[in-house]
């Protein structure tokens, strides 16, 4: 199957700055993507260019069609959350369902209110009575009734509470994701989605710094954390990136084979978290 | 509070939807649902009207025309001659600010539509739905233009049967004295017919300004009344300063007050009235040339003049986001 976003020499500028500097990547389906950076790597513009929401340079295809001439025909088939506070506040709840099953041809609208059954949210009530964490419910409602191929979430959790962050992965893991769909998604908060997601892209300052699925970074990244005396042999097998903690240092090895690191000192995978910090303050391009 | 949002026990494997099979959306719901949308969100598009329809209903109470004295010179209007003229003129004045106060509802609902969806940020929403730039203007301005004056010509038409029947009553009742005041089927016919032309006639020559209003509506990053107002207040000073001359004036006065004169209606009166004769507007209906209304050029340079700024609104929503 083909892939489902493919980019290459994708660039985005602002006038002189280059919020995203010839980029490439492919997703393929069944993913669950978390494209991850700090404030300002340029994610937001590479959603806005995915969805059609934004001028760019460069190659991009979102399920075989170019986002900047065929959005009416994309945005059939793909969804997005691009901020937990876009429903309007006028909007009634009964009056949402009314909206997409009116102009979306693969909407559900049993699935919809089936799923807002199981929360406190009222037909009747409007987008302003609501609480953020239900106003969430109530997109992620609208959007898993909707038939989509491709979900793009930009930041779908911010400012909710922990509990509400749960369910919201829980309930698309559960209720929305299954082999034909891909989600992609950007978050502050990678510990809390890590496990969720199959393939990661860090990008920094423009530039994907790291692409790779999940299950293969363990093989491709050690992180060994050694004493002090150790340190300056460790160094020598040179690390991309290392930070002291507790009197001891953590480094993070790439392409190092554990044999040769394991005599040294105490070996794991890094996590997600870890390798996203390191990435990003040891800087370099994978 | 129930925040439980999963099926207990639900696995990826049973409770992923089945594939749905896309309903074939057409055109016309879509337009439908874009055109409650307005209306649920812009809720002023039909309380307004309807409280003017029936404050102008609620004045067959009031009017009070006392003992008309056969020898005063108010007396010598309501003659059985005049019947017909007082039963259209009572359409027309009551008609008249239902549209009048409607035009401000519309032009204000035209200035925000595009704007209020990136002020409240839920653009990113209405655009994450397959529904193209266009039809989302084309549906704005179909609300404004077409629907709120054909919605106001519906209900000034039972406001206007209903201030007649309260009218009947009150000379029935005696509260009103029995002069040549009475309902006409045909005059009256005659009346709706005019006005329908008379609205189609002015949705076709107001949709330049229309367009104006919805292309600052799609293009303004803020302050949109002053950005509507402003710019032509400007334009008129530095032209009398600059050259001396009144163009964008005269262009702006012949595309608002000159809707008389679109509409083929002789500001001159005719013979007689004024002088004991009320003119009835079942004769305009008969003497409006309404063909003539249709033929001419300027109305069809005009909607050419809209199509383009509406065209160029699209173009402008299509990048537009919440910034």
């Amino acid at each position: 199957m083909s892939a489902v976003i493919e980019a290459r020499g994708l660039k985005k500028s602002y006038g002189s700055t280059t919020a995203v500097d010839s980029v490439s990547f492919a997703i393929q389906p069944g993913r669950i993507v978390g494209l991850i950076g700090p404030n300002g790597a340029g994610k937001t513009s590479l959603f806005k260019a995915i969805l059609g929401l934004t001028q760019f340079d460069g190659e991009l295809r979102v399920l075989g069609r170019d986002p900047r001439s065929e959005r009416n025909e994309l945005m059939r088939d793909v969804c997005f959350i691009a901020d937990v506070a876009v429903l309007p506040r006028w909007l009634r709840v009964s009056q949402a369902l009314d909206f997409v099953a009116g102009v979306h041809p693969r909407f559900d609208r049993s699935r919809a209110t089936d799923f807002l059954r199981k929360t406190d949210i009222k037909m009747t009530s409007r987008v302003r009575e609501l609480s953020k964490g239900m106003i969430t419910q109530l997109h992620l409602a609208l959007i898993l009734a909707i038939d989509a191929r491709l979900l793009v979430l930009d930041e779908p959790t911010l400012g909710l509470d922990l509990l509400f962050r749960r369910q919201f992965y829980d309930t698309l893991l559960n209720d929305y994701f299954d082999k034909e769909r891909t989600i992609v998604l950007t978050t502050h908060q990678v510990e809390e989605i890590e496990n969720l997601l199959t393939d990661v892209i860090f990008i920094n300052r423009g530039h994907v710094v790291l692409d790779t699925a999940v299950d293969a970074m363990a093989e491709r990244f050690v992180q060994l954390t050694v004493t002090s005396e150790n340190a300056a042999r460790a160094r020598q097998l040179g690390p991309f990136y290392e930070r002291e903690v507790f009197g001891r240092v953590a480094m993070f090895f790439e392409g190092r084979s554990p044999a040769e690191l394991a005599p040294l000192g105490e070996l794991r995978a890094p996590s997600v978290a870890d390798l996203f910090v390191a990435k990003m303050q040891g800087g370099g391009q994978a | 509070m129930n925040i439980n949002m999963n099926m207990p026990g639900a696995t990826t494997a049973d409770s992923a939807p089945a594939a749905i099979t896309p309903v074939q959306q057409s055109m016309a719901r879509v337009y439908g649902t874009l055109i409650r949308r307005e209306l649920w969100e812009h809720r002023s598009l039909w309380i307004t009207p309807l409280i003017v329809a029936a404050l102008m209903t609620l004045t067959a109470f009031p009017i009070h025309l006392g003992n008309l004295d056969p020898e005063a010179n108010s007396a010598k209007f309501f003659t059985p001659e005049n019947r017909l003229g007082w039963f259209t003129l009572m359409i027309w004045a009551q008609t008249l600010p239902q549209y009048l106060i409607m035009s401000i509802v519309a032009s204000f609902y035209l200035m925000d539509c595009l704007y209020a969806e990136r002020k409240d940020r839920s653009i990113l929403f209405w655009k994450s739905l397959p529904v193209s730039d266009a039809t989302t203007v084309l549906s704005k301005l179909l609300v404004g233009l077409v629907v709120l004056p054909l919605g106001v010509y519906l209900l000034a038409m039972v406001s206007g049967v209903l201030f007649q029947l309260i009218w009947s009553a009150r000379v029935a009742a005696g509260s009103l004295p029995d002069v040549a005041i009475g309902w006409n089927t045909v005059a009256w016919l005659k009346v709706q017919g005019l006005m329908l032309f008379a609205v189609i006639v002015c949705i076709l020559w107001f949709a330049p300004l229309a367009a104006i209003l919805i292309l600052v509506s799609a293009w303004v990053r803020k302050n949109v009344f002053l950005w509507t107002s402003l710019p032509p207040v400007i334009a008129i000073i530095v032209e009398r300063i600059a050259f001396g001359t009144h163009h964008i004036s005269r262009l702006l006065e012949y595309r608002t007050w000159g809707i008389w004169n679109a509409l083929g209606v002789n500001p001159t009166p005719p013979e007689g009235v004024g002088h004991g004769r009320v003119v009835s507007l079942a004769d305009l209906f008969d003497n409006v040339e309404m063909g003539k209304a249709f033929l001419n050029i300027d109305l069809w340079l005009g909607l050419a003049v809209a199509a383009a700024l509406v065209f160029a609104a699209i173009r402008i929503r299509r990048y537009r986001d919440d910034t």
